[in-house]
């Protein structure tokens, strides 16, 4: 699971799925498909006009040597000081994925996507660990360890979480959401956790 | 010229054209002045330091802003530039000197950068 911020150069939209060509400068123009779901009404039948920067967040593939991006979020980026901090973040995380390489013995289950360290032409890969707050794990472990189709809802965690405030939940929840740890559902009070259980 | 994009593009700040004469690189800079002929720009990189575009086709807008300037650098060290993209700053402006912070770490840390 990634995260990569780029350009889009090209959209095309199919029924299924829309596939946009993500470039952020070390490679040539990515492959990025959004799966639709055409009975879901909301931000997934927009499509991202080419020419904006956006930040996706999504599985990394490997295909006959060539990588693509299945995106479960990808979000027009508001302030540009996100993409040098996202510069920032690939270096860090770089720094991180050698570091536990050396320290073989431990082996936190989200490095599984090895291909980072070894992908050549993709410095826009981005690891989510360590940079949670105490709430925003609290909120992420309660939505992973949810089973319901339709995943945990904002009353929910309000219940489970009664010493913690709903602009807290809800800002907390917005976080993940854009750091890709978790993904809307039946709308927008519904959320599941992307990590598989 | 359209293959540019198809390769690895380095970020460089406007000290490094000189090392990468002949090749792609992007570069991130504000719009200082613009030429009466719309065929050159001066944009500043966050270390003050200028560096000249020259566009293929003449500007036909006023632009003004942060500009990332996809190129070739020519052997005046300048960039011929292939395309550009204006940054957004409707919602908060963007830290051109954080920016150049950046580019320092990750050309002295290529190993945690890679390009292509």
């Amino acid at each position: 699971q990634v995260t990569v911020v780029g350009i889009v150069r090209h959209a095309e939209k199919a029924p299924t799925n829309i596939l946009y060509k993500v470039d952020d400068m070390t490679a040539a123009p990515m492959d990025v498909r959004q799966w639709v779901d055409t009975d879901e009404a909301g931000s997934e039948n927009i499509v991202v006009p080419p020419g904006t920067y956006v930040k996706v967040a999504g599985h990394l593939r490997s295909f006959q040597n060539k990588k693509s991006l299945v995106a479960f979020k990808i979000m027009p980026l508001e302030n540009m000081n996100e993409f040098t901090t996202h510069i920032l973040e690939t270096v860090n995380a770089h720094m991180i994925l050698r570091k536990n390489l050396m320290l073989a013995s431990r082996a936190p289950q989200s490095f599984t996507s090895a291909g980072i360290s070894d992908v050549g032409g993709y410095g826009g890969g981005s690891l989510p660990v360590n940079g949670l707050t105490a709430h925003q794990s609290q909120v992420l472990n309660l939505i992973k360890n949810c089973h319901s189709p339709e995943g945990m809802s904002l009353q929910e965690l309000k219940l489970q979480l009664h010493n913690v405030s709903i602009p807290t939940i809800k800002q907390a929840v917005e976080f993940l959401s854009s750091e890709g740890h978790i993904y809307s559902t039946v709308d927008d009070d519904h959320y599941k956790s992307t990590d598989a259980d | 010229m359209g293959d540019v994009h198809e390769a690895p593009r380095p970020r460089i700040a406007a000290a490094q054209l000189a090392q990468y004469i002949g090749r792609p690189v992007c570069f991130v800079g504000r719009v200082e002045k613009i030429h009466p002929t719309g065929k050159l720009v001066v944009l500043s990189d966050g270390g003050g330091c200028n560096a000249t575009v020259e566009l293929s086709e003449p500007l036909d807008e006023e632009i003004s802003g942060v500009l990332e300037v996809v190129g070739r650098v020519t052997n005046q060290a300048t960039i011929m530039c292939m395309s550009y993209v204006q940054f957004r700053e409707d919602k908060s402006p963007f830290d051109l000197e954080l920016y150049n912070e950046a580019l320092k770490i990750i050309h002295e840390f290529p190993e945690y950068f890679p390009f292509g």
